[in-house]
């Protein structure tokens, strides 16, 4: 089916299959990257819960100058990204590739309102003085938020390439693929909604 | 779309002598480098000049020997990269860009080595004539060379990744856990650029992230991908009905 097929137009087969043999949506290779990558993040986490442990108070007065509002913020970015891309999913299995590359832009499009505050979100740290080695807190959070930023930025290329995939459709191939991109751009809204409640919220502030 | 014509080279069994090289060179690595270079862990980098002075000036006889080794033996490195490109040639097709682009990753990977086991040989060249700022200078160029120049080999683990997974094999000769595996470490190399930054904590030269779980997954990594270069070398080989 053509790019140009209308999303309205219900194929009277079977919607195609993107999975790989492993039963997975995309490529199951795919997977084996997002689990060693969340483990890598997991041991990120028990660091900073670590480091939390042993100095509550420090924690509890660099986490106060963190505006949890914007934490919020992206968190909701994310979210509706990734709704989106669910609903891109959604689509191509149905091939309506039209919908699936309209839907997969508007994931685009808002998920770049994240890299958006982002960047105020460090100028404002840069602003006040506050740098990487500023203590073990902030450390932590430009280390962690950072290579978390490194993800999303990949992310954001993963789902151009997608883009240009969707606009010359090859059925299963497609989908498998725009699967697997949905699985990584989740990864990144996953890893950030337990980035958000650690960093910005859990522990409280001073 | 055609495919360029694969190798007609069928030295198998210097393939496969190059493919052993991986393994060789991670023994040496860490037994020469490693232990005898005492970087299993490395000196923390908040401790004073003269417990690095000490360090060379005690143990100069075992650091020089393992340096020695480990230059030697460090364009095994790049020799075990030329047969995976070998083997890349049959999954890509002859003059593949990826295929050159792992090759000059593993080569250039044997530069960063050479250089800052050089830097370590030198500081135990003569300790004690030289005052202990200075062999705390030595340690700290050595160990932010070898870690911040890990970009040459992520380009050798990111293109042996994305090549590999194009294999229309119904069996690839690397499983895409493999090669995925691959990206996965040449990417996360990345956090060494946090190293300058830090002389304690996880992301120091000694600490947990970018030592143990770098150099950890960097130590698995050459195993593995042997292995399996062992593999498709023999499955080449009964394909091509030698």
């Amino acid at each position: 089916m053509q790019a140009s097929a209308s999303q309205d137009s219900k194929p009277d087969h079977a919607p195609i299959k993107g999975q790989g043999s492993g039963g997975l949506p995309g490529d199951e290779g795919v997977w084996f990257f997002i689990i060693a990558d969340m483990g890598m993040f997991a041991v990120f986490f028990l660091l900073f819960m670590f480091g939390q442990a042993q100095d509550p108070e420090t924690y509890r007065q660099s986490r106060s100058v963190l505006d949890p509002l914007i934490g919020l913020l992206n968190t909701i970015i994310l979210l509706f990204s990734g709704w989106w891309i669910v609903r891109a999913v959604e689509a191509a299995r149905r091939e309506e590739w039209e919908a699936a590359f309209r839907r997969t832009l508007l994931a685009l499009i808002i998920g770049l309102g994240f890299a958006v505050t982002k960047i105020l979100e460090y100028k404002a740290k840069y602003d006040a003085g506050i740098a990487i080695d500023a203590n073990e807190f902030f450390t932590y959070y430009f280390a962690f938020t950072g290579i978390h930023f490194l993800h999303f930025v990949i992310g954001v290329g993963v789902l151009i390439v997608t883009l240009t995939k969707l606009r010359k459709p090859e059925g299963g191939a497609t989908l498998r693929w725009l699967e697997s991109a949905a699985a990584y751009w989740h990864m990144v809204d996953l890893l950030w909604l337990i980035l958000f409640p650690m960093i910005y919220l859990a522990g409280g502030t001073a | 779309m055609a495919v360029a014509p694969i190798t007609t080279d069928n030295s198998y069994g210097t393939w496969k002598f190059c493919a052993w090289n991986g393994m060789i060179f991670m023994v040496v690595f860490m037994l020469f480098w490693g232990l005898m270079g005492h970087n299993l862990p490395p000196y923390a980098g908040d401790d004073a000049a003269s417990v690095i002075a000490e360090y060379f000036r005690d143990n100069r006889q075992s650091v020089r020997l393992g340096m020695v080794v480990s230059m030697t033996f460090a364009v095994s490195y790049a020799v075990w990269g030329i047969s995976i490109g070998k083997v890349m040639d049959h999954i890509l097709g002859r003059g593949h860009i990826l295929t050159d682009l792992q090759i000059w990753g593993a080569g250039l990977t044997v530069v960063p080595i050479l250089v800052s086991s050089s830097i370590w040989l030198t500081g135990s060249y003569r300790p004690d004539a030289l005052p202990d700022e200075i062999l705390q200078l030595l340690y700290d160029m050595a160990w932010l060379l070898i870690d911040l120049a890990y970009s040459v080999t992520s380009v050798q683990m990111i293109a042996l990744g994305v090549g590999c997974l194009r294999d229309k094999r119904a069996q690839p000769f690397f499983p895409k856990w493999v090669c995925w595996y691959s990206i996965w470490v040449g990417f996360m190399f990345v956090a060494e650029c946090l190293m300058p930054f830090f002389k304690t904590g996880a992301f120091a030269r000694q600490g947990i992230l970018n030592y143990w779980i770098e150099f950890g997954i960097f130590f698995i990594y050459a195993p593995i991908i042997t292995y399996y270069l062992l593999k498709a070398i023999g499955r080449i080989r009964a394909e091509q009905g030698d």
